[in-house]
């Protein structure tokens, strides 16, 4: 049986128009610095039964629901979309990474997925039908699933935010990174669980076959399939021509993973998944492969699946708001109260423990597939998915204003020029360095209450090495001591001061920079951002000429 | 003093002349003393078969001291040279082991990832001595990384060596997937020049704090997997020899599985290793 021409037509167009509203009202959201799949979600929302199908359901029933033959043809399309999804996903898992990190970074993984795990299902099993279970039979399933619903972390919100608050190459960036990848993989494992335990599958099986099935899949893929693709990749760059060759080779091993899987009883995306973490651990794999497949999949099939979300839900009458309030309170709960856990018990501030766990429960795409295909199990209610959507909704839009709410907070963050406040900044004629160097010195030890001669014993040790004064009337004495944040006074010489400068100028911009002893790499951030902002002699001359030290601490924010 | 007490694993083979030979040399260039450590029955023959090796290589027998004892060959190295004070021990190694020898552990290996003290693991050691001429450090911004890149200075010092080159590797997990969520690779790519550059500067910030001055240095920030990069810049740009800080987790069989940093660099070894494991002093 094939489309009629008609029937092709409507396909056709429901695609294309999911694709301009999907990337026309993702643009609007990525505008204001929001995820783009929101937009897609609402894009969904707005050409489903929600919106268009109130207001003109002829037009939707066309567009959307015109034959069960186009159905069908969507339905295949959007289960490629997903699978080709899962894999991309699986991609930029790093499982090496979870092993190279410390203590802190295992034990926020470890927690962050364990509480909020124990807390969704321990709620869920004592009270199934308050949560909308639909079948009191399927209690063990149906809590397995909202507990790896709330602990699971969507890695590419999380990802983007750490990016846009420069946060992605600090360690509490890496920790929250490492440990949202092990949270996915450890909620896509039982995901596979919970599937295989509804029996909907070509092999329905026992329990512990599925277990053995599981195991067995994932161990054969990530140890021996994961080293046979690391060979393969680079023979395969010599015959075939880059990058189609590869990206045909990556498609292809995912499906058939996918395939595998969907064949064992497990799901086809757990396949895709899983293949896709095989794949990317190659240290072949280059990064603008990566980035060509990222552009290719969430640029067409992405959109596809997440704007048909809301094409077969009516958002308004499945609305509950009781169970919005539970799933998120549960969400926030578990979520920071695993990820304090687990970073208090690895030794982290508690200031940023709150950031790694605001950090971490961020649930976006990830939990809404995982809700998707609970759905279409009948394992949850259209209610209980729509709490599900709105939470993951709620949590991705919220995440990065609160971390850069405590981000703030925590002064190990703030760049050199939010450092400098008025207070610190002060206008000398001491008549040598030592002199200076002890003003400074007295300045930061009176405001944050230092012991001054253990401070100034630092800075002149670390002064007798080689001279801190640069060049073009710049010197930035500095040292590391016992403090948990940096500090910074400036004192400004309007006729300048012998500083055994490299280019034996006086020193008339004098730099006070104190770092913590336990993180050498903050002090050489602080002065490599010192030395890029103030390279040029006019913008130092500018600072120079500062009129007093609130000028100072404009003409700095000006220039940065 | 760089190092002040120098251990030799020696045994019988093809290769003990050579590594014995460099030991001799490097006991010279440090002043230090040598140890040297045989894992296996003292017996007259062995005693013979050793004095003459000795005699061969010139080794004074007033410059080192014996150890003869039996038993797992990596723990009475690693055991001997804890008890005996050694801080930098020698041994031979190939370039890359057979895949079941690397994932069960050859001693080489195992001395690499276990001993306390730092280790230096000649691939190819040879008869003619000759001075390293190519340092690579790989730079880590810790106690232990800065104390790897003082000891790969003074060494390279010694050696009078043409270069030294200081290695930073950078590596941001999860940035490609950034574009799923809104990114462009405009804005990876531009974010991804702009770590490059800071991480240049705060390399160079780094050298000029360590205070490297005396020598011909040069800085290099490779973007990538961390210790694969490493690796194979060392191999691709003639290095003789790469000096590493350990890491602060002991490897383990999980390690070598899902290898990162120091385990791709054990994995294939790309020239002379020198693994440095204690804290800056």
């Amino acid at each position: 049986m094939s489309l009629s021409s008609l029937e092709i037509i409507y396909f056709l167009l429901s695609i294309g128009v999911i694709l301009l509203f999907g990337r026309g009202i993702g643009e609007l959201f990525r505008n204001i610095k929001q995820p783009i799949i929101i937009g897609e979600i609402i894009a969904g929302i707005f050409l489903g039964p929600t919106i268009l199908g109130s207001i003109s359901p002829s037009l939707y029933n066309y567009l959307f629901n015109y034959s069960p033959q186009v159905n069908i043809a969507f339905n295949g399309f959007n289960l490629l979309a997903l699978v080709l999804l899962m894999l991309v996903l699986g991609l930029e898992i790093d499982l090496s990474l979870a092993l190279s990190q410390g203590k802190a970074a295992s034990l926020i993984s470890v927690f962050g997925v364990i509480i909020p795990f124990t807390l969704g299902f321990a709620v869920s099993y004592l009270f199934p039908t308050s949560l909308g279970i639909t079948d009191v039979s399927m209690k063990l399933p149906f809590s397995l699933f909202i507990g790896t619903a709330l602990s699971i972390t969507a890695l590419p919100v999380v990802a983007k935010t750490l990016m846009d608050l420069n946060l992605f190459k600090t360690d509490i960036g890496l920790t929250i990174i490492t440990s949202a990848m092990f949270n996915d993989l450890i909620g896509w494992i039982v995901f596979s669980l919970i599937i295989g335990m509804l029996g909907h599958t070509l092999h329905p099986m026992e329990f512990h076959w599925l277990i053995i099935s599981i195991i067995s899949f994932v161990s054969i893929v990530l140890l021996i399939g994961r080293k046979l693709i690391n060979y393969v990749i680079p023979k395969l760059e010599k015959v075939t021509s880059y990058p189609g060759g590869i990206i045909n080779f990556i498609f292809v091993l995912g499906l058939l993973s996918a395939v595998i899987t969907e064949y064992i009883g497990i799901h086809a995306i757990f396949g895709a998944f899983i293949m896709g973490i095989a794949i990317g651990d190659s240290v072949h794999l280059k990064e603008d492969t990566r980035e060509i497949i990222q552009q290719f999949v969430t640029n067409i099939f992405a959109p596809i699946f997440f704007v048909s979300i809301g094409l077969k839900i009516n958002f308004i009458t499945n609305f509950d708001l009781l169970l919005v309030i539970i799933f998120l309170s549960l969400s926030v709960a578990g979520k920071m109260l695993g990820s304090l856990l687990g970073a208090r018990l690895g030794g982290i501030k508690k200031e940023n423990s709150i950031i790694i766990g605001l950090g971490l429960n961020v649930h976006g795409a990830i939990e809404i597939i995982l809700g998707t295909i609970a759905l279409q199990n009948n394992l949850i209610q259209e209610r209980v998915f729509v709490a599900l959507v709105i939470m993951a909704l709620t949590t991705s839009i919220t995440s990065a204003p609160l971390m850069n709410y405590f981000l703030k907070r925590s002064r190990k963050f703030l760049s050199f020029v939010k450092l400098v406040k008025s207070e610190n900044v002060f206008f000398t004629n001491a008549k040598t360095k030592s002199e200076v160097i002890k003003e400074l010195c007295n300045k930061i030890s009176i405001y944050h209450k230092l012991s001054n001669e253990k401070l100034l014993e630092e800075v002149l040790t670390r002064e007798e090495l080689i001279s801190t004064g640069l060049e073009k009337h710049l010197a930035i004495p500095h040292a590391k001591v016992n403090i948990p944040n940096p500090l910074v006074a400036v004192a400004i010489h309007k006729d300048g001061i012998e500083f055994d400068s490299l280019d034996g100028l006086p020193a008339k911009l004098i730099i006070l920079l104190i770092t913590p002893q336990n993180d050498p790499e903050l002090q050489l951030k602080l002065l490599a951002e010192i030395s890029r902002m103030l390279g040029d002699k006019e913008r130092i001359d500018k600072l120079i000429n500062s009129g007093n030290a609130t000028e100072f601490v404009s003409n700095l924010n000006q220039l940065s | 003093m760089v190092f002040k007490k120098l251990g030799l694993a020696i045994t019988f083979s093809p290769n003990a002349k050579a590594l014995l030979k460099t030991a001799k040399r490097l006991q010279e260039l440090f002043s230090a003393q040598l140890c040297l450590i045989h894992v296996g029955d003292k017996n007259k023959s062995t005693e013979a078969q050793l004095f003459s090796l000795l005699d061969d290589v010139g080794i004074d027998e007033n410059k080192y001291e014996m150890v003869w004892q039996n038993g797992d060959p990596s723990k009475v190295i690693i055991d001997t040279c804890s008890a005996k004070g050694v801080d930098l021990l020698i041994a031979g190694a190939l370039e890359k082991e057979s895949m079941l020898k690397y994932y069960i552990g050859s001693v080489a290996r195992t001395i690499m990832r276990e001993a306390e003290c730092s280790v230096l693991i000649l691939t190819k050691p040879t008869e003619e001595q000759k001075p390293f001429q190519e340092f690579f450090v790989l730079v880590e911004y810790s106690e232990v990384g800065e104390n790897a890149v003082r000891k790969a200075y003074q060494f390279a010092l010694l050696e009078n060596a043409k270069e030294l080159g200081l290695i930073k590797e950078i590596q941001t997990p999860g940035l490609a997937i950034t574009i799923s969520d809104g990114s462009s690779t405009q804005e990876t790519e531009k974010r991804r020049t702009d770590w490059q550059y800071e991480e240049e500067l705060k390399l160079r910030v780094f050298a000029k704090e360590m205070k490297l001055g005396n020598i011909n240095l040069k800085t290099v920030c490779l973007y990538g997997k961390q210790g694969w990069e490493s690796s194979n810049y060392v191999k691709q740009n003639g290095g003789e020899i790469f000096v590493v800080p350990s890491p602060t987790k002991k490897l383990k069989l999980f390690d070598r599985i899902f290898q990162h940093d120091l385990e791709f660099i054990i994995k294939q070894i790309p020239c002379a290793l020198l693994i440095i494991k204690e804290k800056y002093n």
